[in-house]
């Protein structure tokens, strides 16, 4: 991994939703998808989701800890990118421990992976990153695109 | 303890990375020495070498999909969880290497 890059860089504050209304699951994913078509993430919205959902059926994504890493393999997606949104109120999800979620970080990545190495690279890097209490910590008390940016620039 | 092992997931984005760092972080914590590979959407990073495999006291594989090289551990303890088990109690785990690898 170039050093040139960051973990970070992945965020675009456009798709950072941070005291997302959302009163469940379907509603949260809803509205993470329809910002990430909006900024060009996504061509086709509803066939995202789809894959989303199919990945869903496979086996929880909330890692515990409230937060909930949904993604989907989609030919559907025009450029790798994630959403992130935090809650207000707790929503229910398949977690692996008791509690629901507050933090959703939605990933989007194409079914060609060829021309994308280096950004699923960063992918990576940045999905390692939620693999830290300090920086889910950092991710649930964001107020700001700019903190979520900052939780994730936390070494 | 030196401890390898490799982590692999269905979609190969997400979850296969969130484990290696779980079980780095917990594996550091209790004072072992530990790499885990990573097989992914991008293919393997952070290869382990014959001498990362020979060293180790102890392989840990947590998998949800066929890896490659799982032969490489032959003669070695290994013990394989799902991503799922690292990322939830990852401390845990480590105790239960502990255990395994002292026997």
């Amino acid at each position: 991994m170039e050093e040139f890059f960051q973990a970070q860089d992945i965020i675009d504050p456009k798709t950072v939703l941070v005291h997302l209304e959302a009163h469940n699951k379907k509603e949260a994913l809803q509205k993470m998808a329809e910002a990430l078509r909006k900024t060009g993430y996504l061509k086709d919205t509803e066939k995202y989701l789809k894959d989303v959902y199919l990945r869903e059926s496979k086996g929880a994504t909330g890692i515990g800890g409230y937060i909930a890493i949904p993604h989907g393999k989609s030919s559907a997606v025009q450029k790798i990118g994630v959403a992130v949104a935090t809650l207000d109120e707790e929503i229910e999800w398949e977690t692996l421990d008791e509690h629901g979620v507050r933090g959703i970080v939605l990933f989007a990545v194409g079914d060609d992976d060829e021309a994308a190495q280096d950004h699923l690279k960063l992918l990576a890097l940045f999905a390692r990153k939620l693999g830290r209490e300090s920086v889910v910590t950092a991710l649930l008390n964001a107020d700001t695109a700019q903190d979520v940016q900052a939780a994730f620039s936390d070494n | 303890m030196n401890i390898v092992g490799i982590s692999a997931c269905t979609v190969g984005i997400a979850h296969t990375y969130i484990a290696q760092e779980k079980i780095e972080a917990a594996a550091k914590k209790a004072g072992d020495n530990v790499k885990i590979e990573t097989q992914g959407t991008i293919g393997i990073e952070n290869a382990l070498t014959d001498e990362d495999i020979a060293q180790a006291d102890i392989v840990i594989l947590a998998v949800d999909v066929k890896i490659s090289g799982e032969e490489r551990f032959a003669g070695k303890k290994v013990i394989k969880v799902s991503t799922q088990t690292a990322i939830k109690s990852p401390n845990k785990l480590i105790e239960k290497l502990h255990e395994l690898g002292r026997q």
